[in-house]
């Protein structure tokens, strides 16, 4: 830590922990409702649907925390200046915070906009707004007052301002469920295979100046060409989710083309990071390669190839809308979000803690990210046998939907068994990480 | 690879496929009212979406496959169960789903709700989305349909079916109402025993079934009906 304002970053990481581990929670009880014939009597005072609207919603609140603690970490480093209002940085955290537990209660007591993803009430949406400008306004005046433009922070500023402005379309009420939709996905796809994808960029490349000391030209340079990829894939791959909700034909073609390209953004993330890794003059600790290369693979493998297989419309009139989308967000949201957050973490929390060189003792970290990994891989993978079931046995066979069903709920059970391991291991993962040691001095 | 080249590539790419996106998205505005049939979009149904959502629906339902996994598609539900069936589910889930092992909650959705419910969920089952979802494909229920309508002629099932009107409340083909579930998807749903006794007493099967007893039919009658409905589940394509 070089600037003291990035000590802003601290208390954002550790809410962000602990909303992670509340999503878990809501997680579990989501597949135990898969395989366990819950009673009436509980479905009645808290249905699935409302622990799907906490689950979904504390990812994304926990996720965007984290984003905002590394933004608030790494504008001062970038501009080489303390960040402009660092009380108005801990007012916004409270905000946040607090409009995200109000909306949580609210869910218990039916309190929603109903979209999935989006059901914060319009009243708890205008506070979100106003937190997602306090945020901008900081980091925006922290970087023209400093004057010193990088790619890195561009890219940063720009993720977040495409963040935020797609937020809006997620606002209104629309009369015509296809426009809903069409505008629901300027949300949720132009979030996660756009804005959020330039600030992991961002991110990333910031990282690799900072851990391996590679000539920050060189890692700008392919920083153009991998948001580039991304964009050019990403933004009219938005149309792979225009298959079928009434709009015409040509999406199919468009959506399918780009959208197969997806995939070659995210390799090449993956081979830049590996060469960078490679080309590393400074040592550090194994743990921070583990999480680093953990999440450029799972980032790959999840949205990119588990993306992929269900991305072409012919096989995606049949698994569209089934469990093989649900195998899918889970394994492409933990490579790549939820690990860039962790592996942005252990490289900034020792820094904020001022060990030397940025060192910590690893004793039990590898195990959390073993368990959390090897846990939502399992998942997914039993999740992406549930989906080819229920593709076959209702898509293809027309078995009706609660038919169909029957021979998943076994899959599902396996799926909340591994949701053991995967709360188990973030759990390690989060004490690890907020009880932080220096690394032990050697010899001993 | 030079610096200039690096961003030529950011540019080109991110700006051509933001402008072919736009212009999608200018020309895909231009459709929605065709393939949605707007003009039937009226105030009942955009109050029956503003209970679909008041209610949560969606965090357990998909539509046009959106939304939770955990229920049902509900795109093509008003044609698939027909309004009664809807009704009731929404009206007293308890009771329909009593033996189910999986449940939806008891909300005491008003009654006008509900009615508005069934506007929204009747508009939504026309909106032309590329024939999705395949399990319940019009084109598909029909093919299987038509093909039996050869034999359909001689069986004795398919006579009572014409002579007790069932076709003034249920779908088969391209005839019938949408007042109770498709023929062809309680072919897929129930066997021929199950439908016997059902002809009999609906209610002693399903608490509050609005359909009325056909007690009058004797049981081999109710029998033939029964086993002329389930012939209908074989959906392939010949």
């Amino acid at each position: 830590m070089n600037f003291k304002t990035q000590r802003v970053a601290y208390p954002y990481f550790v809410v962000a922990l602990l909303l992670f581990a509340l999503q878990l929670v809501m997680g579990l009880y989501i597949a135990f409702n898969y395989f366990y014939t819950v009673p009436q009597e509980v479905v009645n005072v808290f249905p699935f649907s409302t622990a799907r609207a906490m689950h979904t919603n504390l990812l994304v609140l926990w996720l965007l925390l984290g984003f905002m603690g590394a933004t608030y970490y790494t504008v001062p480093e970038e501009t080489q200046s303390e960040l402009a209002w660092p009380r108005v940085a801990y007012a916004q955290l409270i905000l946040l915070t607090g409009t995200g537990v109000a909306a949580l209660v609210g869910f218990f007591f039916g309190w929603t906009q109903g979209r999935p993803l989006l059901e914060i009430p319009t009243t708890l949406d205008v506070l979100v707004v106003i937190g997602a400008l306090m945020f901008l306004a900081n980091v925006a005046v922290t970087i023209f007052r400093a004057r010193r433009f990088t790619a890195v922070q561009g890219t940063l500023l720009a993720g977040l301002v495409f963040l935020a402005a797609m937020y809006l379309f997620g606002m209104p009420f629309y009369e015509n469920l296809a426009i809903d939709w069409y505008y629901w996905w300027w949300v949720i796809h132009l979030w996660v295979e756009g804005a959020w994808e330039l600030v992991t960029a961002a991110l990333m490349a910031f990282m690799m100046i900072q851990l391996t000391g590679v000539e920050r030209k060189v890692v700008e340079k392919w920083l153009y060409v991998e948001l580039g990829l991304f964009l050019f894939t990403g933004l009219a791959g938005t149309g792979h989710h225009y298959y079928w909700i009434a709009a015409p034909r040509y999406w199919l073609w468009v959506g399918g083309i780009f959208s197969a390209l997806e995939p070659l953004p995210i390799a090449f993330m993956l081979i830049d990071t590996w060469r960078s890794m490679r080309h590393s003059s400074r040592p550090q600790p194994r743990l921070t390669w583990v999480y680093v290369i953990g999440m450029a693979v799972l980032h790959f493998v999840g949205a990119g190839l588990f993306g992929f297989a269900h991305t072409l419309p012919q096989i995606n009139y049949y698994t569209h809308g089934s469990q093989v989308t649900v195998s899918h967000g889970h394994l492409a949201f933990f490579g790549a979000y939820v690990l860039l957050n962790l592996s942005f973490f252990y490289f900034a929390i020792p820094r904020l803690k001022g060990f030397p060189e940025g060192r910590y003792d690893e004793r039990g970290g590898h195990w959390g990210f073993w368990l959390l990994s090897s846990g939502v891989v399992g998942m997914s993978l039993a999740m992406a046998v549930a989906g080819v079931l229920q593709t076959y046995l209702e898509r293809v066979q027309g078995q009706p939907y609660i038919v169909a069903q029957s021979p998943i709920r076994f899959w599902m059970m396996i799926v909340f068994l591994h949701g053991f391991l995967v709360l188990g291991g973030a759990l390690v993962v989060i004490k690890h990480l907020l009880t932080l040691r220096p690394a032990p001095a050697p010899g001993r | 690879m030079s610096q200039r080249a690096a961003k030529l590539i950011f540019w080109v790419g991110t700006l051509s496929s933001l402008a072919l996106f736009l212009g999608m998205t200018w020309d895909t505005h231009r459709s929605f009212a065709a393939l949605t049939h707007a003009d039937r979009l009226d105030a009942n149904v955009v109050a029956g979406k503003r209970a679909f959502e008041k209610y949560n629906c969606n965090d357990c339902h998909t539509i046009l496959g959106f939304g939770a996994y955990y229920a049902p598609d509900l795109t093509r539900a008003y044609k698939r169960l027909g309004e009664d069936a809807i009704r009731l589910r929404i009206a007293s889930p308890e009771k329909v789903l009593a033996g189910s092992y999986r449940k939806m909650p008891q909300q005491h959705v008003k009654p006008e709700e509900i009615d508005r419910l069934v506007d929204f969920l009747r508009w939504v089952s026309d909106i032309d989305n590329h024939d999705w979802p395949p399990q319940d494909s019009a084109t598909r229920w029909k093919a299987a349909t038509r093909r039996l309508i050869g034999g359909a002629a001689m069986s004795p099932g398919a006579a009572l079916v014409a002579q007790e009107n069932c076709l003034s409340c249920h779908a088969l083909g391209d005839a019938g109402e949408h007042r109770g579930p498709r023929f062809e998807y309680i072919a897929t749903r129930r066997d021929a025993a199950w439908i016997t006794r059902y002809l009999a007493d609906p209610e002693a099967m399903t608490p509050g079934a609005v359909m009325p007893a056909f007690g009058t039919l004797s049981e081999s009658q109710r029998r033939s009906v029964a086993e002329f409905i389930t012939s209908l589940a074989d959906r392939s394509t010949p």
